[in-house]
This record gives C-alpha cells, sequence and structure tokens, in this order.
C-alpha cells in the first residue's frame, strides 16, 4: 500500500515538473539602446537581452553590445540554437543559442530593422532595410538584394507567411508588398498608406493580416492583402509601431505605438480597449504573448523598459531594462 | 629640455602662423616639419593617458614602458567606436615593434573583444572600415573567433577594401555625401592619410594617398586664412560664428601654416604619420592673388524616407578674394541637423568672422528622410547629442522653406515658410566686432569688417538683438557651457518674423571698390525689388556690378534673362580644380603645373 502511495507521490511530482518545464518559455527583446544613445559616445548596452520566465526580472544580454538592435527572431524548431539580430551594423547570426555570433552580412547591408528565419529552413534568412530587402539561403555567407517590383524603398518589416515559407509580406514606407516566391518578386497589395511600421499574422488563418501604420491607425485584411479595411473602433491613435495575437486564442489581438500605451481586442481586432493600469511609459514598441500562457503579457517602451502584464494587460508592472528603447519582443516555447 | 624646445617651437609657430604667405618647397617643408614637432613634443610631454600621448611615445622612441603601461590603461574599458578605432590603430602601428609582447596581447584582446559601431554617417564608415583594414592587415590570418563581429581577418580585409573602393567612386562620380564639412574634415583626412602611410596593400595604399589629396585639394580651393569658405553640410557651433575653431583650420594650420597654431587631437594622427601634402595643394591653399569662382557639385546624404531620389545632387558655389568669400548651397535640405547654406568669412576680425543668414528649421520629417528610427521620436533622439537642434536661436539648419541663388560676390536668399513650421523666423548673424554696422534709411544695413565691406537688404520688417556671451547662453552642441567665451563680444542677432522673407547681400572688398563710403554710395543706388506673399515670393535685383538677377522662390533663377541651370554644374570647376560628373578623376591646376588624380586606373600623373 506504502509503496503504491509512493509511486504515486512520485509520478504526481515527475508530471508537475513536467507541466512546470512545458510552462518554462524564454522572452527576447532587442534594445536599439538604454538611455539616450550617441553613436561615438560611451554608450550604455545594447543588443539583445532574454530572460527565462520563470526568473521574472533578471534579463541576461547575449551577443555584442553597442549595436542598436532593432529586431531579432529565433528559430522556434531548433529551441533557439538559431538566433538572428536585425541591427545598425547588419544581421548578426548564432548557430549556437547565443554562445559565438557573427555578423553575417557585409557592408553594403546597413541599418537593419528586422529580420525572419524561414522555420523550415534555417538557412534561409529574410532581412529588411531602408533600402530594401536582402535573402540568404546559406546561413548567411552570400546575400542578395530582393528587390523585384518593390524597388530600394524603406521597409520595415519582412514576414514569412506562417502556413506557406515561399509567401512573405513586406510592410513598407509605401504599404503592404506580397511575394509568392520567396521574395523573387514583389507586388503591392491593396492597401494604398504609407507608413506602415508593423504587421501580424493570424495564428490560424494565414490570410488574416493586420498592419500598423505610423499617421493612419490600423488596417486588416482577411483575403491575404487583396482589400483592407480601417479598423477604428475604441482607437482614438494613430501611430501603431507594434501589432500581436495571442496565439493561445486568436481572437484577442494587441496593439502599440506612439503614445498609445496598449490597446487589446478580444473580438479578432473589430473593436479595441485601451489597458494601461500600471503602464507608466505610453510610448509602445513592442508586444509579446507568451505562447504557453496567453495571459503572460510583454510590453517594450520606448526608453522606459519593459513591462509585464499576468493576466492579459488587466495591470501592468514593470519589468526590467531601465530607460531602454525595445524595439522587437517575441516569447518562445523553450 | 623638453619645455625650452617646446617654447622654441612656440616662438617660431607664433610667428609663422600669424599671417601666411606662400613659401618655396624647402621652406614650407621646414615649416611642416617645426609646425610637426611642436604637436609631438606636446603630447610627447602630456602625462594624461590617450592614445595619441601613447602614440607620439612609440613615434619619438620616448619613454616605451610608460607608453605600454597608458595603452594597457587606455584600453581598460574601450567606448567610441570608430572614435576609438583610428587612434588605437594608430598608435599600435608606431609602437608595435616597441611595445612589450603583454601589451601587444592587450592591443589585440581589444579587436576581439569590443565592438566599435559600424555609425551611420559617411565620416563613421571612413574611420570604421580605414580602420578595419588597417587592423586586419596587422593581424591577418586570425579565424572569426578572434575578432569583434565574428569575421576572420581575410573577411574583415576585403570587405573594408571593397567599402572603401566604393566610397571612393561614388565621391568621384557624383560627389561627396557629407561635404565640405570644416569639422568632419578631420574624420576623412586622418582616415585617409593613415591609409595611404600605413596600408600593405599597395592600392588600398595608393588609394588612401590619391584620397587624402582630393579632399584637401577640395579645401584648398576654399580656404583663406584658415578657414573653410562656402556653403557645408555639416558644421557645429560655435564654429559657424567662428569659423578658426572648427577642426579643419588645425589641418589649415599644420599643412597651410595658416590660422591658429593648435595643439587639438585630430591633427596628431596625421602629424605623427609622416604625410606630407603636394606642393600644388598649398600653392592652391595660399595664391589668392586673383579672384576666382568656385563651383561644385556634391550629393545629399542617402534619403531613406519623403524622397524619390537616393542622392540628389548639391550645387555649390564659391566666390573667393584674398579678403573675404562668399559662398552657398542652393537651399533646401541637403544634410539633416548641422547644414550651413550661405556665409560671408573674412579675414578681420578673429574670432567673429562670419556673417549669415538661416531660417532654423526642425521637425521629425527632416529626420526621417535619413534616420531609420520612428519619426515621431526622433527629435528627442536627435537632441540627446545635437542639444541645439530643437533651439529657435540656432545658427545651423537646412530648411525646406530656404533657397538661394548666388552671382559672384551677390547673393540672394528667399523664403516662403508654411505657418506652423519650426520655427517662424529667420535669423541673420553679424558680429558685434564689426567696425560699422550702419543702418541706411535706403534698408540697406551697411556693415564693415577691415578691408571687407558686406550690404545687407532685408526683404521684410524685422527686429535686432544684442547678444552677448555669457555661462548662461555660451553652450555647445552637447548643451555644456563654453565658459572660455565670455570674454568675447557676442553678436548683433537680426530676427524677422514674416514667413515670405528674404533678403539680398552684396559684399566687396576696398581692392574691388575703393572706399567703404563708394560701397555705401553704391548700395543706395541699388534697391531690390521683391514680392512677398505666400506661394509667390521673388525678388528682381540690379547688383552694384550693374547685372539683373531675378530669383522666385523655389527654383526660378535668371540673370541678365537667362536662365540659370545648376544641373549643369561640374564636380570642380574653378581655376584651380576640375572635375567632370561620373568621371572619376580630378584634374589639379596651379600656374604651369598639373597633376591629374585618376581614380579608374588609380594614378596620378603630371
Amino acid at each position: 500500500m506504502k509503496s503504491f502511495a509512493c509511486s504515486i507521490l512520485l509520478l504526481m511530482l515527475f508530471l508537475g515538473v513536467a507541466v512546470l518545464e512545458a510552462r518554462q518559455s524564454t522572452v527576447y527583446a532587442s534594445v536599439v539602446s538604454t538611455k539616450l544613445f550617441v553613436v561615438g559616445a560611451p554608450n550604455p548596452q545594447t543588443g539583445l537581452f532574454y530572460q527565462k520566465t520563470s526568473d521574472d526580472t533578471l534579463w541576461q544580454h547575449t551577443g555584442r553590445n553597442n549595436i542598436r538592435a532593432f529586431g531579432v527572431d529565433v528559430h522556434t524548431p531548433s529551441k533557439g540554437n538559431v538566433l538572428c539580430i536585425a541591427s545598425g551594423n547588419g544581421v548578426h547570426q548564432s548557430v549556437d543559442g547565443g554562445k559565438t555570433w557573427k555578423i553575417t552580412t557585409g557592408w553594403r547591408i546597413t541599418e537593419v530593422l528586422s529580420v525572419a528565419i524561414d522555420p523550415r529552413a534555417a538557412k534561409t534568412l529574410y532581412c529588411s532595410t531602408p533600402y530594401g530587402v536582402y535573402k540568404t539561403t546559406d546561413g548567411g555567407t552570400t546575400w542578395n538584394e530582393r528587390t523585384n517590383g518593390m524597388g530600394t524603398i524603406f521597409v520595415q518589416t519582412v514576414t514569412i507567411d506562417r502556413n506557406n515559407p515561399e509567401r512573405l509580406y513586406c510592410a513598407t514606407e509605401e504599404g503592404v508588398y506580397r511575394s509568392e516566391d520567396g521574395a523573387g518578386t514583389w507586388k503591392k497589395t491593396g492597401l494604398h498608406v504609407g507608413g506602415v511600421r508593423s504587421l501580424a499574422q493570424h495564428p490560424v488563418n494565414s490570410d488574416v493580416l493586420f498592419v500598423g501604420t505610423d499617421d493612419f491607425g490600423i488596417y486588416a485584411t482577411t483575403n491575404g492583402g487583396k482589400y483592407w479595411e480601417k479598423m477604428a473602433a475604441g482607437l482614438d491613435h494613430v501611430a501603431f509601431y507594434t501589432m500581436v495575437f495571442d496565439p493561445t486564442n486568436p481572437d484577442v489581438m494587441y496593439a502599440g505605438g506612439y503614445s498609445t500605451g496598449v490597446y487589446k481586442s478580444v473580438d479578432g481586432g473589430k473593436s479595441w480597449q485601451r489597458m494601461n493600469d500600471g503602464l507608466t511609459n505610453l510610448n509602445v514598441h513592442a508586444i509579446a504573448v507568451d505562447p504557453t500562457n496567453g495571459n503572460r503579457v510583454y510590453a517594450g517602451t520606448m526608453f522606459g523598459g519593459i513591462f509585464k502584464s499576468e493576466n492579459g494587460g488587466t495591470t501592468w508592472r514593470y519589468a526590467g531594462l531601465s530607460g531602454a528603447q525595445v524595439w522587437t519582443m517575441t516569447v518562445q516555447p523553450f | 629640455m623638453k619645455s625650452l624646445l617646446v617654447f622654441g617651437c612656440m616662438v617660431v609657430l607664433c610667428v609663422s602662423g600669424a599671417s601666411a604667405q606662400m613659401v618655396d618647397r624647402a621652406t614650407y617643408l621646414k615649416e611642416f616639419q617645426q609646425r610637426v614637432k611642436y604637436l609631438e613634443t606636446v603630447y610627447d610631454t602630456s602625462q594624461s593617458v590617450g592614445f595619441y600621448q601613447i602614440a607620439a611615445r612609440y613615434k619619438l622612441n620616448s619613454n616605451i614602458r610608460q607608453a605600454d603601461s597608458m595603452f594597457v590603461e587606455a584600453l581598460r574599458v574601450p567606448t567610441n567606436d570608430m572614435f576609438w578605432m583610428f587612434p588605437v590603430i594608430g598608435a599600435y602601428i608606431h609602437g608595435k615593434d616597441k611595445m612589450s609582447p603583454e601589451t601587444k596581447a592587450v592591443v589585440r584582446n581589444a579587436w576581439k573583444t569590443y565592438a566599435p559601431y559600424r555609425g551611420d554617417t559617411e565620416n563613421h564608415w571612413a574611420m570604421y572600415y580605414s580602420s578595419l583594414f588597417l587592423a586586419a592587415e596587422q593581424w591577418p590570418n586570425l579565424p572569426g573567433s578572434e575578432w569583434y563581429n565574428g569575421k576572420s581577418s581575410d573577411e574583415n580585409r576585403k570587405e573594408a577594401r571593397e567599402y572603401l573602393f566604393d566610397w571612393a567612386r561614388i565621391t568621384t562620380t557624383i560627389g561627396q555625401g557629407e561635404f565640405d564639412s570644416p569639422d568632419y574634415f578631420a574624420e576623412y583626412a586622418i582616415s585617409t592619410i593613415l591609409l595611404a602611410q600605413f596600408a600593405q596593400d599597395p592600392q588600398v595604399k595608393q588609394l588612401g594617398s590619391m584620397m587624402s589629396e582630393y579632399i584637401f585639394a577640395d579645401f584648398a580651393a576654399e580656404h583663406l586664412d584658415g578657414q573653410y569658405l562656402g556653403g557645408f553640410s555639416r558644421i557645429y557651433q560655435p564654429a559657424v560664428y567662428k569659423p578658426l575653431m572648427s577642426t579643419a583650420s588645425g589641418f589649415a594650420w599644420l599643412y597651410f601654416g595658416t590660422g591658429e597654431r593648435t595643439s587639438s587631437g585630430w591633427i596628431m594622427v596625421p602629424a605623427l604619420s609622416g604625410y606630407e601634402l603636394p606642393e600644388i595643394i598649398y600653392q592652391i591653399a595660399l595664391d589668392r592673388s586673383k579672384t576666382y569662382i568656385q563651383k561644385e557639385r556634391k550629393r545629399v546624404r542617402n534619403v531613406i524616407r519623403y524622397g524619390n531620389e537616393k542622392n540628389p545632387p548639391v550645387y555649390k558655389y564659391t566666390y573667393v578674394t584674398k579678403d573675404y568669400g562668399m559662398g552657398s548651397l542652393m537651399g533646401g535640405i541637403l544634410q539633416p541637423i548641422q547644414q550651413h547654406t550661405w556665409g560671408v568669412r573674412y579675414t578681420y576680425g578673429r574670432p567673429y568672422t562670419t556673417i549669415f543668414g538661416l531660417h532654423p528649421y526642425w521637425s521629425g520629417m527632416e529626420l526621417g528622410m535619413f534616420f531609420p528610427e520612428e519619426v515621431k521620436t526622433l527629435i528627442a533622439d536627435v537632441v540627446a547629442s545635437k542639444g541645439t537642434y530643437n533651439n529657435p536661436n540656432k545658427w545651423t539648419s537646412a530648411s525646406p522653406f530656404e533657397r538661394t541663388f548666388q552671382h559672384k560676390n551677390t547673393l540672394i536668399a528667399l523664403y516662403d515658410i508654411a505657418p506652423g513650421t519650426t520655427a517662424e523666423h529667420i535669423n541673420g548673424l553679424f558680429p558685434r566686432n564689426l567696425e560699422e554696422r550702419i543702418i541706411d534709411p535706403s534698408g540697406w544695413i551697411v556693415c564693415k569688417a577691415g578691408d571687407t565691406y558686406v550690404g545687407w537688404y532685408p526683404l521684410q520688417e524685422y527686429e535686432w538683438k544684442e547678444e552677448l556671451e555669457t555661462p548662461a547662453n555660451a553652450l555647445n552642441d552637447g548643451g555644456r557651457p563654453q565658459l572660455e567665451r565670455v570674454k568675447e563680444t557676442g553678436i548683433w542677432r537680426l530676427r524677422s518674423y514674416k514667413l515670405q522673407n528674404g533678403y539680398v547681400v552684396e559684399v566687396r572688398s576696398k581692392d574691388e571698390i575703393g572706399s567703404f563710403e563708394r560701397f555705401h554710395a553704391a548700395l543706395k543706388k541699388s534697391v531690390p525689388k521683391g514680392t512677398m506673399k505666400p506661394g509667390a515670393v521673388s525678388v528682381d535685383y540690379t547688383t552694384i556690378g550693374g547685372e539683373k538677377m531675378h530669383f522666385r522662390f523655389p527654383e526660378e533663377r535668371k540673370l541678365n534673362g537667362k536662365v540659370v541651370d545648376l544641373s549643369k554644374t561640374k564636380l570642380f570647376e574653378g581655376p584651380y580644380l576640375h572635375a567632370e560628373v561620373g568621371s572619376q578623376k580630378l584634374t589639379m591646376t596651379y600656374k604651369n603645373k598639373k597633376r591629374v588624380l585618376d581614380f579608374k586606373t588609380l594614378t596620378v600623373t603630371e
């Protein structure tokens, strides 16, 4: 009887640990600057920071300091062994989980604003810059300009379609472009507003896209970009730098931008409500939702560090990186 | 003994720096070496820890052990990116055969562990890649794990080499982007001189030598008494109204023997390098026996938003005499933040040797044209390092609401400012040390600066504000007090709040027109006729030389009834420098001498 009880106890302990392990995730934040950054001056630490969600306030730095890190992408299938940072200096890449790094781009690629790793082929990378899009298929050994149909325009982000790695979207100064052939050619979608800053794709239905713009609010499409509709209900601001879906519940979305704080939608983006209790910096440039716990949300601010909510944005508390200008965040399920 | 030597050098140099007469090559080289010696001795004896002090000790073989310990100390916490790279590699090259193995290892390790940022301007990249090239040559065959960026020595050397050649190509094809900057001249000169003197790759060495000549020749043709003349892409306050404070003036002292003696660290790396300027460039810089017009074409810094052209052309016009120079860019936003669109500079009244005007403009849109960060927060970003950017009293600015039209020594500036623009006024700077500043009933403001006479005709009502320099207002671009300026006299600020605005400026020297009274009388007979309505700002003016100028904002310029086509401007056209757009070739001429820099063949011919 005793041994049976012990077995049950051990089993429960094992399952408990397993559950805890399953819920462990890692938050990554790319930081352009901590406090004010001046090229050629003694600057505080910038670059890529990360923390295990269980650590709560302790942020670790990986890679080089002082690089003005705009974007970050993490290769989920390799559990973060392949990591890329989009920075002023180019694309920094690690293939050993952040132990060593290399700038894979040369002098022709600069001020890289975002980077995307093909989840099915980790050696295929895309990056966006003020001069267009570049692609590598050999892990960064060679990069090629991919601007056919788009020109060398300012591209804020490049996003790989979650169901079709040959389909890509770019948020640009001149609207949204789509490629169906792995960036071989680009076509402008039906959106004709400029200054597109962010792009979010629905976790299930990849034809549903939302974009945030610098001056024209939020637009959405349900058909892969053929036509777009402006989302206005509940929105009192126009500049949105970040938009994300809750991967655990696609009806839940978050958006943030210039002086907005965090907006939340619980009806798939039809209507929005500000959720700023405890958020002391309202210039939000990055939002990320924990895929293992949709109530855990992070907001990266401009010059105010990171804030965290454990209740789906109802309340926020400061979570570290004082003074940081956080550009991009992602939470990975490992 | 050393202090006696310094004193001796100072006596010699005070004399040689006071006035600039052209001397023969032998005398020039002797005086140049005296200036180098002065600098070496200043830094060799300085006890503060710095890379220039270290480099001087290695170069002079003086107290190597102290140099070693200074080097280790200086590398303890590396900062400052490319401003760290060039003095470190410069000091290392001077000392590599003299320093201890331990010091050598510390230097090497610094290039493995400290990651300098590449920066976002042309001068940053010139310093970054020239230093990286030299470093990769010094430490060849190392794997990526031994370098801060994960690239091998070979990868770094190849990347730097490719960029440097491409920079030279674009500069000699459509012009320099961060052009004619009195304050950033140093960054280019240091980069190219380091390559010229220390690159092992013979082609890169030749490229460095030729680009050094190119930028020095560019300066020389617009040089007067230690000052850079004309419109500039970038200049700081207070150097914009105290021209000899610019770093280019330090180079003028070292290489031309003009201006004022300085021990600025900016000229230390070139001074130690052994680089000598070709005689023809020195002669171009010094010979002001004849008045001339210098026209140049440059390019706008990379436009990444709000524009259709990546590098639109910049047209520059400079009128040069032995007493003054007046120069201008055609106006508009050509460089963000620190543009100097036009100015008169003269040889009288140091340190305030200039008169100029501007529209003090700032906006997120202007910054968003050139910087990739978010437009709505860019102003705060920029003000962090350029404290005067959003100050309505600032003295450097580009403005989309400003255009100029210059012909010889007459300039017209027009403004059609949109309501709500920051700022809704224009400013003019007049030094308080002018001998005369007469407000004539005709409307002309008539100024005398030694043998240079300046007339300024405002096309709208204005006010004067006297601004004495005090610690409170004597701030530099970093917002820090410039206490040494308290003793100086300050300026008169002309301010006009009319949004449709403009002025005509006439400049003559005593040699050109005779007495100041005669200049004054001539101006009274030449009153401009302006139209100042929104969308219709124009002026018709007959110069005191009798030439008819018509200028309608923004781009309608007519001279004696003929349209002026700026697009035909060459890269260089003047009596001394000639270069066609796209040619990759610069021809320098002086009297019967000719020197051709051909960047396609990487050759210099005479």
